[in-house]
């Protein structure tokens, strides 16, 4: 609010009111306050002039805080002044003083150059002269319309605050309606008074400095939220630590003879059988070292050539690989490749140590399937549906598959190649299963 | 093999004859001087080392692999003074690498040592780690996890155990486990006996850590050989006899030369030389109790306390004699998280002679923890200070190494003090330590929670202030004036022209760099917090999706099915085979092993089953504590439309506790209330008053008791060895403040807003009723009596407003001194 030198210059400015013109007080407020102060004084002056009833101020005084309230704002249109329904309200209180509102009319007519003839003199020139018969009161409502009709709706208005009250109350002891004017509680010499004549400006004073702009609303309790409690683990626990040091990399000029051999034998397993030898040597260095089967040169490529010509290294390679993230990529080739003996030869050696992927398991039979049936060569059919029959056999006596899932497949294939033997054995044993 | 290594080009890509075939004596030169060079870095003598890797780049200009090592011996004769540039240059290196790769033509069918970077990556994942980065080192160390099988069994295996190490230390339990079980599965494989106590037995056998190039299954031979077996080459020699001090070691060198011998003799090559390298070996006893000891913490992080004694009892029986502080730590960790805090200070003092580096820190730093689960604030402070300058001694250690940078302990210890202040009510030095925690825990929604926090005590104790004075801690009422004139002006909150800014206590001057809480900072903290939350919950969602998007990418193979085979495969290691425990069987005979390990796969998925619910249950609560917090801040920051919108979301958590629905509901209230919604408050707060005329209690007790886990300790193991130190230390006892104001303090807050909304509404009658109803739960609220002298105003009763004001304690009538002497 306002501080304690503005405070006093207010009041200066107040009870110069007998002595001084209404104008030079109001250019005096205007050169003494900058903008950022004027609402804080007017509304302070506004709260001393609510009531026609309060003698805070004297009836001059009352008349110099009008025209402040009003001159502040002069330079704009009436209706941007925030204390301009308070100004109308002033102009129609009929328990006010007529001579108070006729200078609120005035001061509410008057614009910045024209209708301020009577501000060039002092508030109690203009009370001693004021002629009651030279002036008319209009109604409220006429006047609401005249200068508070254009006033633009506040973009947010909040109840709590809007319904909030002055803060500051009469205090309720003294005698409601007693006239502070009376001589009554004037201090007689020698006599203690009961209430006491108190001095008026010290209160205004007083009340200029506690005066709030906030004012007394019904207050909410905004309850503080909890510290939250403090989690399990949430204080660290330090423990010694397990030593991680940097490594020196080995493979820093290394013999890249690794698997040098192993990779020469497979690139030559590509090509055609290796001789039993070779084959030996293979698969011995295949499990003396578990991670050399990463650098001996395979590739998902390569497989079927390797699956063709040396089915046992295929095998063996397989297995190593299983804990291989390109496992499947193996397994997507071996599936796709053209069917023969080699590589049902390796899934059957397959199904038996590591365990095959369902999924991986039927499409293999499925291809098995058409592959007999797309074979144009009577001896040669003849000859795979035999291994496709044995191969499945082999799967089913070993619980490898669930037979359910390819039933009717398989039963099928058997009707359809009953003329061989091997089917008619394999129908015979679905049908006991059955 | 054939061939001897020493024929073979060292450019070999394809193992073509021809390649092999020129035999270059450059060649063999070279790889003499790689060993030797491994040899003094292996030994300490960087400087030697170093001349020698130098004569290396002379002749081999580009290989990255020879950069490598020179970065890595550099980097450790200083003393590892700057890891982050050591980062940049094995960054580069590892890209030079996979160019390299990029441009030979097989790389994509081959694997190749020449090209491979597992050991660069592996040293840019230690780099982070021991610069508490755990998120990055996790990244680099889950690449190289994800393609572990071929890489060789020494770098893998220590791959695993630093993984495990930063997926422990960054809460990540599901892939602790998986690592856990990966390495019993592929590292105890072939070692018979699986018995926790056949460690302390004579036959220790060394486990295989290094490429084991053409030797026969490692631990069988090694079996059957001795330590004595002689070798003709010096240089093993030498090594084995340097080795010899150490415990486990001269079997291992030995026995390694042994094979060696046997296949090759002549030159040791580069890979066997790893297996001889001083701390590079790690015997399958040690590793076993290490693995004991990592499944403790493991257990520990999951709250699996019963597995957890269980595991501690079988660490400690394997490392029988030894002095193994990590354990005797961890028991005693075990001990704190059941609340036996005696038995836990117990071992701590067990273990206090260590000497060893960064020991004493944090010797103190979990004293301190005990002490405030105690509910001994001082003491705690006392020994978090102690640990912290512990730390900094550390730090100052010399020469400088790369441990001591992973030693320093300090701002995890910086934590725990902010923890403390926090609790005993210092929210700027709370404040501090958090903000410095900040930099290894950006990533907890708990540490911005904190943060928050400090900022709303600080705006409690008046220390800051908002735009929307929220507490009022006192009425005054100014007397104005004498006699007739008197007034009497009511004054409250630091908003009515009287507040000055408060910037901070100066009861709390620290060293002038005090941390600007605010309420902005406040909001800041907890939209960071809900950013957290809210992307670790979608963390958790794509965990569960993982496997499908995985498959959709592998969807561009041939077969359809090819997707489907790779997750069929019950072969994969890394699967996460502890969900899926019994589909192992393998070609390599693990069958059997695996049977012996179903029981831990089974504990191991249960602990991550229980640690997820912990888990979600933990932030469920974290997230309706940033929620209120929020709510409230944006009130205070004068911005009810937010604080509407957030209030609401609180309110609209599943399985929101009463006590945050209680807050909840008085902040949506009060927003709408600020909105001019004064109606849809009501609404709001009706719910308290179901049968329309009695107002129930917001929540119970109980309620309160469910959500406060701060434990007590057990008051059964009152005697012992410790009692001195307790009760000398016990002196500063500071009791936790309660977590929630009671369920009657509540009701009586709701009842005062009740009828402060009520008086909105212009019901002064019911407005009245409800204030007489707070009165009797808080009789002391200002803003209680605030709204009651409205009322009355209201109503015309200045005179009961008045005597309202002078029956409550909290108001002091104040005489109005101010005179303006002479100003008149």
């Amino acid at each position: 609010m306002l501080g304690f030198e503005d405070c006093g210059k207010l009041l200066r400015l107040l009870s110069a009111a007998e002595v001084k013109t209404v104008e030079e007080i109001v250019a005096e407020f205007n050169s003494k306050y900058p903008r950022s102060l004027r609402f804080y004084a007017c509304s302070a002056l506004d709260f001393f002039t609510t009531d026609p009833k309060e003698k805070f101020l004297n009836p001059t005084q009352r008349l110099v805080a009008f025209a402040i309230i009003h001159q502040a704002y002069s330079s704009q249109q009436p209706s941007s002044n925030p204390f301009v329904s308070k100004l109308v309200d002033a102009a129609c209180d009929d328990i006010a003083e007529k001579y108070e509102r006729a200078f609120v009319l005035l001061l509410l007519s008057s614009t910045s150059v024209n209708g301020r003839e009577f501000l060039k003199q002092s508030a109690a020139d203009y009370i001693n002269n004021f002629d009651l018969s030279s002036h008319s009161f209009p109604q409220r409502e006429q006047l609401q319309q005249q200068y508070c009709g254009k006033i633009q709706p506040e973009p947010f208005k909040c109840m709590l605050k809007d319904n909030s009250l002055k803060n500051i109350v009469p205090d309720p002891d003294v005698p409601c309606g007693c006239d502070s004017n009376s001589s009554e509680f004037d201090a007689q010499p020698g006599v203690t008074s009961k209430i006491g004549s108190g001095n008026r400006e010290e209160t205004l004073v007083g009340l200029l400095s506690s005066l709030s702009l906030d004012g007394l609303g019904p207050q909410w309790i905004r309850p503080l939220p909890p510290r939250f409690p403090v989690m399990d683990g949430e204080l660290l626990w330090l423990n010694p630590d397990m030593n991680h040091e940097l490594l020196w990399d080995y493979g820093m000029c290394a013999d890249t003879s690794r698997g040098v051999a192993v990779r020469d034998l497979i690139s030559k397993a590509l090509k055609g059988p290796l001789v039993p030898v070779q084959q030996e040597q293979v698969l011995v260095e295949l499990a003396n070292d578990p991670k050399l089967v990463y650098h001996c040169g395979l590739t998902p490529k390569k497989l079927p050539d390797l699956v063709e010509n040396n089915p046992m290294i295929a095998v063996e390679v397989l297995i190593k690989l299983v804990n291989s993230p390109e496992i499947s990529e193996y397994f997507t080739v071996l599936v796709n490749m053209e069917m023969s003996l080699h590589s049902m030869e390796v899934v059957n050696r397959l199904t038996t140590t590591i365990e095959l992927p369902k999924l991986f398991l039927h499409t293999y039979i499925s291809n098995c399937i058409s592959a007999c049936q797309g074979i144009k060569d009577r001896y040669m059919q003849n000859r795979l549906v035999r291994l496709v029959c044995v191969f499945l056999q082999s799967l089913i006596r070993n619980k490898i598959i669930n037979v359910n899932h390819i039933f009717i497949e398989v039963q099928s294939f058997c009707i359809e190649f009953s003329r061989i033997r091997e089917a008619a054995g394999l129908f015979r044993l679905l049908k006991t299963l059955d | 093999m054939d061939s001897p290594p020493a024929s073979v080009a060292l450019n070999t890509r394809d193992g073509s004859p021809s390649a092999a075939a020129g035999v270059d004596d450059g060649a063999l030169f070279l790889e003499g001087l790689a060993k030797e060079a491994a040899v003094l870095f292996q030994s300490g003598k960087f400087a030697d080392c170093l001349r020698i890797l130098d004569q290396l780049l002379q002749k081999k200009e580009n290989d990255p692999k020879v950069f490598h090592n020179v970065a890595i011996a550099e980097s450790l004769q200083d003393g590892c003074s700057d890891p982050r540039k050591l980062i940049k240059a094995l960054e580069k290196i590892k890209e030079q690498s996979e160019e390299l790769a990029c441009a030979s033509e097989e790389h994509l069918e081959v694997y190749y040592d020449e090209w491979d970077t597992s050991v660069a990556t592996f040293n840019i994942a230690v780099i982070w780690y021991h610069l508490h980065e755990y998120a990055r080192s996790f990244s680099y160390l889950d690449t190289l996890y994800q393609i572990i099988e071929p890489i060789d069994e020494g770098t893998a295996l220590r791959i695993c155990l630093l993984l495990l190490d930063v997926a422990l230390l960054s809460h990540n339990a599901s892939r602790s486990a998986d690592v856990i079980s990966y390495i019993e599965r592929i590292f105890f494989v072939s070692s018979p006996g699986n018995q926790a106590d056949n460690g302390s037995s004579a036959h220790q056998q060394p486990l295989l850590v290094s490429k084991s190039t053409s030797l026969p299954n490692n631990l069988t031979i090694h079996d059957g050989s001795h330590p004595d077996s002689t070798s003709d080459d010096s240089l093993t020699r030498t090594l084995s006899e340097e080795a010899l001090e150490d415990e486990p070691l001269p079997l291992l060198s030995s026995l390694d030369i042994s094979g060696q011998n046997l296949q090759r003799p002549g030159i040791v090559s580069a890979n066997d030389l790893q297996r001889i390298q001083p701390e590079g070996s790690i015997s399958t006893a040690d590793l076993r109790l290490k693995l004991h000891l990592y499944k403790v913490r493991f257990l520990l992080l999951t709250r699996n306390l019963k597995a957890a004694k269980r595991e501690v009892k079988m660490a400690m029986n394997l490392a029988r004699g030894k002095d193994y502080p990590l354990a005797l730590y961890l028991k005693s960790q075990l001990e704190y998280a059941r609340g036996n805090h005696r038995k836990a200070i117990k071992l701590l003092m067990a273990s206090s002679n260590s000497t060893e580096m960064g020991i004493p820190s944090m010797y103190y730093n979990d004293l301190g923890c005990i002490y405030y689960r105690l509910g001994k604030l001082h003491t705690s402070g006392v020994l978090f200070s102690k640990a912290l300058s512990n730390s900094s001694a550390v730090r100052k250690e010399k020469p400088p190494k790369l441990l001591t940078l992973s030693q320093d302990k300090s701002l995890l210890i910086t934590y725990n003090c902010g923890i403390q202040s926090l609790a005993c009510g210092r929210p700027f030095h709370a404040a501090r330590c958090f903000q410095m925690a900040s930099l290894i825990f950006y990533n907890r929604p708990l540490l911005w929670l904190r943060i928050a926090e400090c900022c709303l005590m600080a705006l409690d104790k008046g220390l800051i202030k908002s735009s929307s004075a929220s507490a009022i801690s006192e009425i005054g009422v100014n007397v104005i004036g004498k006699g007739k004139w008197r007034q009497l002006a009511l004054r409250y909150g630091p908003s009515n022209g009287h507040g000055i800014y408060v910037g901070m206590n100066s009861s709390v001057k620290g060293d002038g760099k005090q941390p600007d809480l605010s309420m902005s900072l406040a909001w800041q903290s907890l939209v960071n917090a809900l950013f957290l939350l809210d992307s670790s919950e979608a963390n958790y969602f794509k965990a569960d999706e993982a496997p499908v998007s995985e498959e959709k990418e592998s969807g561009e193979a041939p077969l359809s099915q090819s997707s489907n085979l790779k997750n069929a495969t019950g072969g994969d290691p890394k699967a996460p085979t502890v969900a899926s425990g019994s589909s192992l069987a393998n070609a390599n005979g693990e069958v059997k092993e695996h049977k012996g390990g179903q029981n831990l796969a089974g504990t191991l998925a249960n602990s991550i089953l229980d640690y997820e619910h912990i888990c979600m249950k933990e932030n469920l609560m974290i997230r309706q504590a940033v929620l209120a917090d929020l709510a409230f801040v944006e009130l205070a920051l004068g911005d009810p439309l937010k604080a509407l919108s957030t209030a609401r979301s609180l309110l609209n958590l599943p399985d929101c506790s009463k006590m945050y629905i209680f807050l909840g509901t008085m902040y949506a209230a009060e927003a709408l209330c600020l909105l001019n919604r004064p109606n849809e408050a009501a609404e709001h707060l009706l719910m308290y008053i179901p049968d329309g005329n009695n107002v129930k209690l917001p929540y119970s007790q109980e309620d309160c008791e469910k959500w406060t886990v701060e434990k007590v300790a057990d008051t059964d193991e009152s005697n012992g060895g410790t009692a001195a130190v307790v009760s000398a230390l016990s002196t500063g006892d500071e009791s936790q403040a309660p977590v929630f104001s009671s369920s009657e303090e509540a009701r009586g807050l709701f009842c005062a807003n009740f009828a402060a909304n009520f008086a909105l509404l212009g019901d002064f009658e019911q407005a009245q009723r409800f204030l007489t109803m707070a009165f009797s739960d808080i009789p002391n609220s200002a803003q209680a009596i605030l709204t009651a002298i409205y009322v009355d105003i209201k109503r015309g009763n200045t005179q009961d407003a008045l005597a309202k004001l002078r029956q409550h304690k909290g108001v002091r009538f104040v005489p109005g001194n101010l005179t303006l002497n002479g100003s008149c």
